[in-house]
């Protein structure tokens, strides 16, 4: 059974980790064009962005953004059955997770099955297509086995279940959104730090991207103030740890110390992978005290009002989250509740220090 | 003994090039000579070629994630585990060869 979990995880990691780079660049570049709109005023009525009158170059870079965001459930669920099936997964896990990004209409919202869809759907495809492997294919059937078999009778059962699953999970999503918006003070407060404890938790994993998708998820249904709690927590683990070494450089071992300038850098855009070097080497010391700065920064950004129009974090995002002042005041107190704390708590570098990480 | 490795966290960034680090470190220390695949974000990197492969008595794969093709190992004793494991006490990889 553990066996069982086990491979399950290294599978939905081989999803994450093909995707990964689909949302940095859809994150940043959707932030870089509502930036655009924000800063020159290409704004509607209600105050939300309109790129209509914009130049052709930023509508472009929207475009290119959304599309590269909008893949994202079909390449998590390809490569999830990827990881399951090998080649023969990608057929059913495609389809099937492009399905999942299909827009469904929920009372007056627009939504999809999105990631939940992904996950779920990436696993059934490999699934059923390590069942279909298992038929025995006689000569004549064999070399039509991969190429026409298997995709058709994988994909038909996976997308049929897709298409039936996406409104239920769509609704699901919307219904959490209306659960959010209906939190009160102190339970946001709950809310928050629990994002910001995930977010930090797994610097750039299954469960950081876990409270990220679903900020992302619900600036689809206009609340913004989640992905807003996000986006502060996201970069303060490694901007924190590249801060300590800066604050008290004799902790720190000179490789160490050049982490920390790679780290404050991989901070800004928003990027938390940036904090793993440290967190290798001292995971007990390190991980606490990078989830304690990013509840910080989650917790005052959710009640500083700060919403984040971006699926992206950091303070690159700027431009487009709504309270600004108060973005900037929850990355400052989380990067230095992170900073302080490490300091404190962490030993005096001994020279032989094995594993750090220099290398990118 | 020439030994071959693949290393590939879901990241791919950062945990990937430090366990492969750990254990051309540590083959070095033990008198083994290793040549070590990473499987980053950047894609294959430093190759294992067939012949590597075929000269090789053991392949060890530190990942977390599915190997990219794993068929090549499919003829070698293969040492699997976690790629945490490669990094945190390689020595213990080495073992159980």
């Amino acid at each position: 059974m553990k066996e069982l979990l086990q491979k399950h995880k290294s599978y939905l990691l081989t999803g994450v980790s093909h995707v990964i780079p689909f949302i940095a660049c859809g994150g940043i570049l959707i932030a870089i064009a509502l930036a655009y709109a924000f800063q020159f005023h290409y704004v509607d009525a209600h105050g939300s962005p309109d790129l209509t009158n914009a130049p052709v170059f930023v509508q472009n870079l929207l475009t290119i953004g959304t599309k590269a965001f909008e893949l994202f459930p079909a390449v998590l669920a390809g490569f999830i059955a990827y990881g399951m099936a090998g080649k023969p997964g990608l057929v059913p896990g495609f389809v099937g997770g492009f399905i999942a990004a299909m827009p469904q209409i929920v009372g007056d919202k627009k939504t999809s099955a999105g990631f939940l869809g992904a996950l779920i759907i990436g696993l059934v495809a490999g699934h059923v297509v390590n069942l279909l492997k298992k038929i025995p294919a006689g000569k004549m059937l064999r070399p039509i086995m991969p190429i026409i078999i298997i995709p058709i009778f994988s994909a038909v059962p996976v997308g049929l279940l897709m298409l039936a699953l996406n409104h239920p999970l769509a609704q699901i999503m919307v219904a959490m959104g209306h659960f959010l918006e209906s939190l009160q003070s102190g339970s946001q407060i709950v809310l928050a730090m629990a994002l910001g404890a995930m977010i930090a938790f797994d610097m750039g994993g299954p469960v950081n991207k876990a409270a990220f998708f679903f900020g992302a998820a619900m600036i689809e249904q206009q609340n913004y103030a989640i992905m807003g709690a996000c986006a502060a927590a996201i970069c303060t683990p490694p901007l924190g740890l590249g801060l300590a070494t800066l604050m008290n450089r004799k902790r720190w071992s000179e490789e160490q110390r050049e982490s920390g300038l790679a780290a404050l850098g991989m901070g800004m855009i928003g990027i938390t992978e940036g904090a793993i070097p440290f967190a290798a080497g001292d995971p007990f010391r390190v991980i606490p005290s990078i989830m304690f700065g990013s509840m910080v920064a989650s917790t005052i950004a959710m009640l500083g009002g700060v919403g984040d129009h971006a699926p992206h974090g950091g303070p690159i995002v700027l431009p487009v989250v709504d309270g600004r002042i108060m973005y900037v005041v929850a990355i400052v107190c989380g990067a230095l509740t992170t900073a302080i704390t490490i300091n404190l708590v962490k030993k005096f570098t001994e020279k032989t220090v094995t594993v750090q990480g220099g290398k990118k | 003994m020439k030994i071959v490795a693949v290393t590939a966290c879901p990241t791919g960034i950062a945990h990937t090039y430090m366990a492969a680090e750990q254990l051309e470190k540590t083959a070095k220390k033990l008198g083994h000579s290793i040549k070590v695949e990473t499987q980053g974000a950047m894609g294959i990197e430093n190759k294992l070629t067939e012949a590597d492969i075929e000269a090789a008595g053991v392949v060890i794969l530190a990942v977390d994630i599915a190997v990219e093709e794993s068929e090549r190992f499919e003829r070698v004793r293969t040492i699997k585990v976690p790629v945490q494991a490669a990094m945190k006490n390689p020595e213990a990889i080495f073992a159980q060869i």
